[in-house]
């Protein structure tokens, strides 16, 4: 379990994380979201103790990560895949990593075959790509087996079979009951992983909520009906409850009505339907709603 | 409010993998081994002791010189390799991004610089040994030709010299060690080391000439690290007494371990 209580981080004038408190619980995968600048991975920073907060705790398993008497096999961290001394190959990286805590060289080979880098395990780190690079990362945060998994952008730069097996790796070490804190700005990614959901913006914690509930509460459902007599519908369906927009003069977006209803009523009226089509919110369409506000680095709309 | 299944217990088995600071300084050594600067620093050392040893021992012959200095001179030139080994010990770290994995392992602040200092040190320490042995083989073979050796059943004519250039030369390193701590970038942190080991007794050497004002400053220069090693290494005539000399040395490594933790311990890594 991770615990943050009122965490606040000043750089100089600038507050990158402000009075930020949530808990991550075993047994889940809690998603970690938020615009480049919100503060993630500052928070995430300090949860590991490589930051000081300016006020404010975070523990792990109840203790400050500094305070813990085998932080490797308490926490796999991986904060950036370039923590490790480019002049060293990937296996001395992790044997050093492994001998502060007596951990054997058998565990070594096996987290560098988990993690896919046992052909350059013993080529220096400095020649690796991105995705090896953050392959090495996920095996020094494999290193220890531990109890909680603290991961930002850990697919970054992965192909897609590394993708995929970052996803099954979390879920199954949240079904063992570890806790799992993940970043990532990949979307459908989260939304196939994550079970919870933390947003940040601006420093500031937006929503923490399971993933279906955010979603409910940040997206509507509306249902695309492609009918000849539009007019006719819209009359038929209208309500005070009811939104309907005309996006082409045979289409009408509806929120606020299930299909089943607007296809009952359109059946009693005698009214044909060419498409009758409910989308539901994803969890970017939630994301961009919660942070449409927040975010500090924006990019045009193409138009 | 979705309900939820109560979280499975997490398995608290109290595992044998834990952190010591023997294991740490196990996990320093790799890191110290496992690199190509270190050997190429050590390799050149070497040379340049045997090297420059046997052509003092050459090039020297009047009454009075002890074989022993031959073998020991050449740590004027191989002190900057020493500092500049234990400076990148640490500024590597930095500027790859390797001290955050280093503290990923050992949050202990504290005792990662300790297990850091005691690796670079005792590294070097031994290092040197071997060096200055292989430097003093070499100046016998060179010696012998005109009747001359080292008399190894004098110490302070032998053995001594050796282990005390040896301590010098980890003292050095160490003084590396901490100014990488304190300035973190790879080139502040030679400039400084150098500036200490080399510049400093230069600037200090123009003084001698400037009258009895600028007196202190000639005296003051006498703690410096190298001038101290010296007083240590070959005591006849030192500047400074045996134990002060010694006192010195260990007041530069206190002192600079102390301002290393100072800013290590609450300093952002």
């Amino acid at each position: 379990m991770i615990t943050a209580e009122g965490l606040t981080k000043r750089f100089g004038d600038k507050t990158a994380v402000q009075d930020v408190s949530f808990t991550v619980q075993p047994g889940t995968v809690t998603g970690f979201l938020g615009p480049n600048g919100a503060g993630k991975s500052t928070t995430m920073r300090l949860i590991v103790g490589l930051d000081r907060p300016t006020s404010g705790t975070a523990t792990v398993a109840g203790r400050e990560y500094r305070k813990l008497r085998a932080p490797l096999t308490e926490v796999g961290v991986l904060l950036d895949a370039k923590a490790v001394h480019t002049g060293r190959s990937a296996r001395d990286h992790l044997r050093a990593m492994a001998a502060t805590h007596g951990i054997p060289a058998s565990r070594v080979d096996e987290v560098i075959d988990l993690a896919g880098i046992a052909p350059v395990s013993r080529k220096r780190a400095g020649k690796f790509s991105l995705g090896m690079g953050q392959r090495l990362g996920i095996a020094s945060a494999l290193l220890g087996d531990p109890h909680t998994l603290i991961l930002d952008e850990p697919v970054n730069g992965l192909d897609p079979e590394g993708v995929r097996w970052v996803r099954q790796f979390v879920r199954h070490a949240a079904s063992e009951g570890r806790t799992v804190l993940l970043s990532s700005h990949l979307m459908s990614e989260m939304a196939q992983t994550a079970d919870h959901v933390i947003v940040m913006g601006r420093g500031k914690v937006l929503a923490d909520a399971p993933l279906e509930e955010l979603v409910r509460a940040w997206t509507t459902n509306t249902v695309r009906v492609r009918t000849p007599r539009a007019t006719d519908l819209a009359a038929a369906v209208g309500g005070p409850s009811v939104e309907i927009v005309s996006a082409a003069p045979d289409v009408l977006d509806i929120v606020g009505l299930p299909a089943a209803r607007i296809g009952d009523l359109a059946a009693e009226r005698g009214i044909p339907l060419h498409e009758l089509t409910p989308t539901t919110g994803s969890l970017e369409d939630a994301y961009l709603a919660l942070t449409g506000e927040s975010v500090e680095y924006r990019t045009k709309e193409i138009s | 409010m979705t309900v939820q299944a109560a979280p499975p217990v997490t398995r608290r088995v109290e595992s044998a993998h834990r952190l010591t600071f023997v294991r740490a300084i196990r996990g320093e050594w790799i890191k110290l081994s496992t690199l190509r600067s270190t050997w190429w620093s050590i390799g050149i050392a070497a040379l340049l002791t045997v090297g420059i040893a046997v052509l003092i021992a050459q090039a020297i012959d009047v009454p009075g010189f002890e074989p022993i200095q031959a073998v020991v001179m050449p740590i004027q030139f191989t002190m900057l390799l020493a500092g500049i080994l234990g400076a990148i010990s640490v500024t590597g770290e930095y500027s790859t991004g390797m001290i955050r994995s280093t503290l990923a392992a050992n949050p202990k602040r504290g005792s990662m610089l300790a297990a850091k200092a005691v690796v670079v040190g005792v590294f070097m320490f031994v290092s040197s040994l071997v060096i200055f042995a292989a430097a003093a083989a070499a100046v016998s073979v060179v010696v012998a030709s005109r009747d001359q050796s080292i008399d190894w059943s004098d110490p302070a004519a032998s053995i001594l010299p050796i282990v005390v250039s040896s301590l010098a030369m980890s003292v050095f390193a160490l003084i590396g060690v901490a100014f990488g701590f304190l300035l973190r970038s790879g080139a502040g942190a030679i400039a400084a080391t150098v500036g200490v080991l080399f510049v400093l007794p230069i600037v200090a050497s123009f003084f001698a000439v400037a009258g009895e004002a600028w007196a202190w400053v000639t005296d003051a220069s006498n703690y410096l690290p190298v001038a101290a090693a010296q007083s240590a290494i070959l005591p006849e005539n030192a500047a400074l007494e045996g134990p002060v000399a010694y006192l010195t040395l260990a007041a530069w490594v206190v002192a600079g371990m102390l301002a290393a933790w100072t800013v290590l311990r609450t300093r952002d890594a």
